[in-house]
């Protein structure tokens, strides 16, 4: 179901507000990440969908429907919670027929939809162990089936990964992946981690300072940053920011001059940074001394010094090890200038003019 | 040190350490609890002397022929099942209302408490005047709604009744607090997680709380059946050294202070505790059993 937020405004103490006139649709049957730092209100935002948190102003509607005055209860959502929240009482079988328990479906038919969903999330042959029993991986299945039961129209995952260790936590990833497709329920999905949100979603809407930064393809999130916030937040390692008035000299040929009055910060990827001209498009050609490169696996990184500044470059694995000074380019894509406010004014292939 | 074996030199050190308590939990505990055993199989013993001269199983058919030891048993089981239950519900209910006052919570738990830190005595002094007759309190509500007035401590009909209302009232504040305990470890989430699932606040109350409080809810009524079973200040407060007019407040351990130091036939005291200690074993092994299936920890 089609979810839209329209200036919705929530304060916990009516002073301050932890999210501010949020405005945005979530398309039907997509997988959307709420992305963003820790206290950026990415839970606030699932709390207000889910119902559990009323909101202080504006109006939520599914589908059509405004459900702004309706509870959890009425919204008829189906959740995740981030330690799963599993009815430590109850077998799997029973915390997964639990919604249908609620609904007053009978017992028969609540336990074949109970084994339907087991079957679905691979938790089939643990039915009869209670909660306690099962790992954290197969936990979180029972969370996901549980919050499958009732038919939901839209399914919210909090932060479902954040318990599980790093192997784990790509095959779960991949999991919901799989169950949102076979299901093809709108799911929303909040996550701290950018490599979750870049790997599994349809759409990704970055949340910090309770606004929304930017919402849109994890592709175009990563090439196109609306700003300085969502620059540094999305890729690793972190994007090289210096300011504008160290490259500004290096940018009068490949930068309008209107445009570079206003640059305050220039953004470089660190894989924008190459030792000679590939030619496909450079905005720049800079001496700078390179000052140590390490190898990590497949990954190698290296410092280089331009103007007092240093910047990282994960492309100079080539380099003879005694270089010590040369001319690096500065490819078109993953290059951008910002302005003072931080907003992206140079850079992005739909900026380029 | 942790992975040791314990050697003969290192288990009497241990048992060194452990000699203090021991000997005072066997001199004042585990030997008095065989004497008795002992005690009530004594036909012919001489208290003074200490000379046992026959033993049987006489004192057990005194028992079991005697009707005021009858009337006893009867009384404490109607006691038993009057308060317990009664003190479980209604301290589960306040111990819920309480959750949910933010003004003055602290206020309302001290209050549930006092009675909990009083003294039985003292207790029993105010309900001897709740109780009055002609200037009870009782009487004057009950007046209030249209109810003939009753002798609570006079008529042997209510007396028992008047010893179980002061007996919730006495235990309730304990286990309010020990409900109030278990309501608070309740994690929030299930709560929510409940509520998604579609469960309303009544069906959140019988598929979350009871079960998650279930672990209280059974050391509350077991500590208040064995309690219960053991009841005898409250009712010599409260009757003023009688067991309640003709008896009727009668119960085990009075009839076992009978006994023992009005009637000095302390092989029968001996006797009538050994039952009491069997009932109490009984109904507490049924709760035990009850609570495998009931109780989630």
């Amino acid at each position: 179901m089609k979810v839209t937020f329209k200036d919705v405004t929530l304060s916990y103490d009516g002073k301050k507000d932890t999210l501010k006139n949020l405005n945005f649709t979530i398309p039907d049957g997509a997988l959307v990440s709420l992305l963003g730092p820790s206290g950026g209100g990415k839970t606030t935002t699932l709390n207000l969908i889910s119902g559990l948190l009323p909101a202080t102003s504006g109006h939520i509607y599914f589908g059509d429907e405004d459900v702004t005055k309706k509870d959890a209860l009425a919204r008829k959502v189906g959740m995740v919670f981030q330690n799963y929240s599993l009815y430590p009482h109850l077998t799997v079988r029973d915390n997964i027929a639990f919604p249908l328990k609620m609904q007053k479906v009978s017992k028969a038919e609540r336990y074949k939809r109970a084994e339907e969903l087991a079957k679905l999330v691979h938790v089939d042959d643990q039915l009869d162990k209670k909660p306690a029993g099962l790992s954290g991986g197969q936990q979180q299945r029972v969370a996901i089936a549980r919050a499958l039961a009732k038919s939901p129209s839209l399914l919210l995952l909090d932060e479902p990964l954040s318990n599980l260790d790093a192997r784990l936590r790509i095959e779960m990833r991949q999991e919901i992946r799989r169950i949102q497709q076979e299901t093809g329920v709108t799911t929303i999905f909040v996550t701290h981690d950018q490599d979750e949100a870049l790997h599994i979603s349809d759409h990704i809407m970055v949340l910090s300072f309770g606004s929304i930064q930017q919402f849109s393809t994890p592709a175009e999130l990563y090439e196109r940053p609306s700003n300085l916030f969502v620059a540094k937040f999305i890729g690793e390692p972190v994007i090289n920011s210096v300011p504008a008035d160290v490259l500004r000299a290096d940018l009068v040929e490949s930068v309008p001059a209107s445009v570079l009055a206003q640059a305050h910060t220039v953004g470089i990827r660190s894989e924008a940074i190459v030792p000679f001209d590939n030619g496909q498009g450079m905005v720049a050609k800079i001496h700078a001394t390179l000052q140590q490169s390490q190898k990590y696996g497949r990954e190698s990184t290296a410092y280089l010094t331009y103007n007092g500044q240093q910047l990282l470059s994960t492309e100079l694995a080539g380099l003879p090890a005694s270089q010590t000074e040369g001319d690096f380019f500065l490819t078109k894509a993953g290059f951008f200038l910002f302005n003072e406010q931080g907003a992206l004014i140079f850079g992005g292939e739909a900026h380029d003019k | 040190m942790i992975n040791e074996k314990p050697t003969l030199k290192s288990s009497l050190k241990a048992y060194l350490y452990l000699l203090p308590m021991l000997v005072i939990s066997l001199t004042f505990n585990i030997w008095p609890i065989i004497s008795s055993f002992l005690m009530s199989l004594y036909t012919k013993y001489n208290f003074y002397t200490d000379k046992v001269d026959a033993m049987g199983f006489d004192n057990f058919v005194y028992l079991w022929n005697d009707p005021d030891f009858h009337l006893a048993v009867r009384n404490t089981l109607v006691f038993v099942a009057g308060v317990v239950p009664v003190t479980v519900i209604l301290s589960l209910i306040i111990a819920l209302l309480l959750n949910q006052v933010k003004w003055l919570s602290g206020f309302f738990r001290t209050v549930y408490f006092l009675p909990f830190v009083t003294s039985t005595v003292a207790i029993a002094m105010v309900w001897n005047w709740i109780y009055h007759s002609d200037y009870g309190l009782m009487n004057y509500f009950m007046g209030l709604v249209g109810l003939h007035p009753i002798n609570w401590l006079t008529d042997p009909h209510w007396s028992l009744l008047a010893l179980i209302i002061m007996s919730i009232w006495k235990n309730l504040g304990f286990n309010i607090i020990l409900f109030l305990v278990g309501l608070n470890n309740i994690d929030k989430g299930y709560y929510q997680a409940a509520e998604i699932d579609g469960a309303n606040a009544w069906q959140r109350f019988w598929n979350v709380t009871i079960p998650m409080i279930s672990p209280i809810t059974f050391l509350v009524s077991v500590n208040g059946v064995i309690g219960s079973f053991k009841v005898f200040d409250q009712i010599f407060a409260l009757f003023q050294g009688q067991p309640g007019p003709a008896n009727a407040d009668l119960t085990i351990v009075y009839y076992l202070y009978q006994k023992f130091y009005t009637e000095y036939k302390y092989p029968i005291a001996a006797a009538s505790g050994v039952i009491l200690f069997f009932l109490i074993l009984l109904v507490t092994l049924v709760q035990l059993w009850y609570s495998r299936k009931h109780v989630h920890y």
